[in-house]
């Protein structure tokens, strides 16, 4: 029984994971650009998330009005130097590992060091809970579910159904040949980065909601949301989401059945294995060539 | 030679540093000074430990955290908690981190397909389990942090600092020559060829896996002793302060800063950072410290990723002068700051100079192509050209002899496609196989299948008689398989000359370095590139790239050459002139495949044609036959083309 609701509980955890590992996850397969500074940008959307709702008195869902345009230009923005420069792939790894170092720092600067919380009366959904039949879960899990099933459904409708959908996929299938087909990757890419770094904002929206803040968080999400990424396919967002289900569910199990100290450990231990036997994705079948 | 003399240098080094704390009153030196060398000491060892697997071999490690931190723990628990002497926990924690970086390296390296990045992205998973691991387990951590005791030592050596500074200085020193050592040898050479192009290097049997555990390993080592010494320059060990990112930041910034290279970028980076590191504490700055060293990362890797090193021994000159001007200037002026700070100023002037644009990496000179060295007169004749000639095999030239490939049976499946389906095949020795048949007939796959790059999905493979099946693709190049690639993959580290001696170094009869690049000017003028052995590969042509692919390959010494679309691309007097190498290549007794789409060029060069259709083979004999067969007919041209043309 309790195995079983932590399971449930993990799982929308998981949700979260899936938001903050899509970004990632497109960046890197359509752009080829390994951005470790999302990771930034989720730290910093949910430090905004948490100064408008305290400061200004905004709820905090609705914080993601501002921050989700803002957070669209400075990822825009970032791809733009990004291909300026001929940032990419590996480069790309290490400069943007510069950039979350820049950003942390600041981070801390800005708002110190210590744990930030959102106090009860701005921030209503965290103590709230929803029960369903025997099971009870905190709300900020469940809307996080919901957010990442709203994200992940939506862009993956969107890159199969539209012709910028389609456009990007063909780039990252072949860059010379669908710019030769016309396909203006630098806008292209922009947008999609805008909207990588827009899905860091929500995510880090989702995460202020239900827990306290440090300048180094992004630390505890790097390991778990690459391997969400990994498992679920580089550039796949739907395998997104189901890897970060099974990633929340295996670590909220082995915390309940053990202790949550050795969770980290299994779930890197399984991440390592995943990467081992499946390094192009649990979904992915390798093709024919 | 060089490495011996080298090392005799690190000696003389140690020596000096080490009088610095012996002599340190009577010289005048203050502590402080002694504290911040100890602190670049320790990071030169930490990024020199990175560096020897990450920067030689181009594999990047965010885990370095790991081996300082098993390092440390293992002195802090060791000798905090079970009372076992300082000195030797040492050793013990070195070689705890090195098994550690093996099993790591185990789990990596095994897959083939294995790309950088996701071992990047592993490593950087390591120092996440082990912090799990020491939290958890009250035997090593229990989220208690462990106090280091503080060991004795001998008297002549002073304060406890002193002693800290000397321990760093040994760890770093042995660090910094086993680096220069590894760079001067063989295994440095064979690290080069893994991050430039570690297939081809496998193919040309450098035992890649071997290399790359070894690497680790030594990383391992030298992390571990460091971080060893971490523990008692921290006093108090705690999961937060080794498993962190702040360690790999640290070494990947300096290595990248000075260059990866190279065994002294590292230690020029070290220097470089802690300088900065400790002028912007100094200046109530410790806040901006990692926004600065972000910055660096970021806009080098950008601007400069050959890093400072490169730069440096090119023209050296500026940058002393820099150093020396603005030091000095600062020194006279005294208006400002304390000597460490004048002298830093002088550092980052220095480095402004070094890193200014401009001062990029200038290409070395083409020299002239020797005259005639494409004669269109000598198609045909394959022997006779003044002395560049391999040493001649004459027992097998000519007729077929004994059977040197043998595949049975052989298939191969990519998902449902059977790109080889049931193909079986002898080669003789002495034969100049074409293997022709349209695209995605099996061909490439069959020359993947004999070189060990892929493995049959069934079927049993013979050369020389020894079964090749499972062998790794260095082992079958030292059984004597040669290819080349369709899109030549040269070394681009390393001259042409280089790129051949790598291949005679790590062939079928290994030489040392010096042998090797003299026999390399031999190989280059089989292939007529000896004008170019200077070169980089990025400044010779698609011919020429081609040529050094056949120069590398048959500098293995191979009993096969397998020649995959080696002329692909090229206009038609290149086309004549590398058949006329091709020709050349088979007299001196080595046995080629060649896969080939010009029929001209096949029926030109081949004493047998072998024809594969949709992963089988369609026909095997002597080319005029084959060539006329209407099946072949059929398969090149399509359903009617015979019917039509008859």
């Amino acid at each position: 029984m309790t195995t079983l609701q932590a399971a449930l509980s993990g799982a929308l955890v998981g949700g979260m994971f899936a938001v903050m590992a899509a970004g990632l996850s497109l960046t890197w397969g359509m752009l080829r650009v390994i951005n470790l500074a999302h990771f930034g940008l989720i730290l910093v959307g949910a430090y905004l998330t948490f100064e408008l709702a305290t400061s200004w008195g905004i709820d905090p869902i609705l914080t993601i009005v501002l921050t989700v345009p803002l957070m669209f230009l400075v990822g825009a923005g970032l791809q733009w130097a990004f291909d300026r420069l001929g940032v990419e792939e590996f480069a790309s790894l290490l400069v943007s590992f510069g950039l979350l170092i820049i950003v942390m720092q600041t981070v801390s600067n800005v708002w110190s060091a210590d744990f930030q919380r959102m106090p009860g009366d701005v921030n209503p959904y965290a103590t709230q809970s929803v029960s369903l039949g025997r099971f009870v879960f905190p709300a900020p899990t469940l809307i996080a579910f919901v957010f990442a099933v709203v994200i992940v459904v939506t862009a993956d409708q969107v890159l199969r159904r539209t012709f910028a959908g389609r456009a990007l996929r063909a780039f990252a299938e072949d860059r010379a040949v669908a710019s030769a087909f016309g396909i203006d990757h630098r806008r292209l890419g922009m947008v999609l980065a805008g909207l990588s770094a827009a899905s860091a904002a929500v995510a880090g929206m989702l995460f202020a909601l239900g827990n306290a803040v440090t300048p180094s968080t992004p630390f505890e999400w790097i390991g778990v949301v690459f391997a969400v990424v990994i498992l679920g396919g580089i550039g796949q967002v739907g395998g997104v989401l189901l890897a970060g289900v099974l990633v929340g569910t295996l670590s909220a199990v082995v915390s309940a059945t053990w202790s949550p100290a050795l969770s980290p450990l299994v779930l890197f231990s399984a991440i390592i294995l995943a990467l081992l036997f499946r390094p192009y994705g649990l979904l992915t079948v390798r093709g024919a060539r | 030679m060089i490495a011996a003399r080298g090392l005799g240098g690190f000696a003389v080094v140690f020596m000096a540093l080490a009088a610095l704390a012996v002599w340190r009153e009577d010289l005048g030196l203050p502590m402080f000074y002694l504290v911040l060398a100890s602190t670049a000491l320790f990071w030169v060892a930490q990024a020199t430990s990175w560096n020897v697997l990450s920067g030689y071999s181009g594999y990047f490690s965010f885990g370095q955290g790991a081996f300082v931190g098993v390092g440390a723990y293992t002195t802090a628990v060791l000798g905090g908690r079970h009372g076992v002497d300082f000195y030797l926990t040492v050793p013990v924690a070195a070689v705890f981190s090195a098994v550690l970086a093996l099993i790591v390296g185990g789990l990596a390296f095994r897959l083939r397909s294995f790309r950088g990045e996701i071992f990047a992205l592993l490593t950087l998973a390591v120092p996440f389990i082990l912090a799990a691991f020491a939290r958890v387990n009250s035997e090593i951590d229990g989220g208690q942090g462990v106090v280091v005791p503080v060991p004795e030592f001998p008297e002549w050596m002073g304060q406890f600092q002193d002693f800290l500074y000397l321990l760093n200085l040994l760890v770093a020193v042995v660090a910094v020559a086993a680096a220069f050592a590894i760079q001067h040898t063989r295994f440095g050479w064979a690290l080069a060829s893994i991050r430039d192009a570690e297939d081809v290097a496998e193919g040309l049997g450098v035992a890649t896996f071997r290399y790359k555990m070894l690497a680790i390993a030594v990383t391992g080592l030298i992390g571990g002793a460091a971080g060893s010494l971490f523990a008692l320059q921290i006093g108090f060990v705690t999961v937060e302060s080794v498993f962190g990112l702040t360690i790999p930041l640290f070494v990947i910034v300096m290595s990248v800063l000075g260059g990866r290279t190279h065994w002294f970028g590292p230690v020029l980076g070290a220097v470089v950072i802690v300088l900065i590191q400790d002028r912007l504490s100094a200046s109530g700055f410790e806040g901006w410290n990692l926004i600065v060293l972000g910055a660096i990362l970021a806009v080098l890797v950008v601007v400069a990723p050959d890093g400072l090193q490169a730069r440096l021994w090119r023209r050296p000159w500026p940058a002393v002068a820099a150093l020396v001007l603005v030091t000095g200037v600062l020194a006279v002026v005294d208006a400002w700051g304390t000597p460490l700070d004048w002298f830093v100023s002088g550092v980052l002037a220095a480095v402004a100079v070094v890193l200014w644009p401009g001062h990029a990496p200038a290409s070395a000179e083409r020299r002239p192509p020797a005259p005639d060295h494409v004669d269109l007169g000598e198609i045909g004749e394959s022997t006779g050209h003044s002395g560049q000639q391999l040493p001649e095999n004459s027992k097998i030239n000519g007729e077929p002899g004994e059977v040197l490939v043998e595949c049975r049976e052989v298939s191969r499946y990519f998902g449902g496609v059977r790109a080889l389906d049931g193909v079986s095949l002898q080669l003789r020795a002495g034969e100049l196989v074409g293997l022709v048949g349209p695209n995605g007939s099996g061909k490439t796959t069959l020359v993947n299948l004999v070189s060990g790059a892929l493995r049959p999905t069934s079927g049993t493979m013979a050369v020389a008689g020894r079964d090749i099946v499972g062998l790794a693709p260095h082992r079958i190049a030292h059984v004597g398989v040669s290819r080349t690639h369709q899109i030549p993959k040269p070394f681009e580290s390393m001259t042409v000359r280089d790129n051949v001696a790598m291949a005679i170094m790590f062939g079928r009869q290994p030489r040392p370095l010096t042998a090797a690049r003299e026999e390399a000017e031999q190989c280059l003028d089989i292939v007529h590139l000896g004008h170019l052995a200077g070169a980089r590969p990025a400044e010779i042509n698609l011919h020429e790239r081609q040529l050094l692919e056949m120069a590398r390959a048959i500098a293995t010494k191979p009993k096969v050459l397998l020649l995959d679309e080696a002329l692909a691309g090229l206009n038609p007097a290149e086309i004549d002139a590398a058949v006329a190498v091709v020709r050349r290549i088979h007299a001196s007794g080595i046995t080629i495949v060649i896969v080939e789409h010009l029929l001209r060029v096949v029926n030109q060069l081949a004493t047998r044609v072998v024809v594969l259709n949709r992963g089988r083979l369609l026909a095997d004999g002597d080319p005029r036959t084959v060539m006329s067969d209407p099946d072949v007919i059929r398969a090149y041209l399509g359903r009617h083309a015979h019917a039509r043309g008859s």
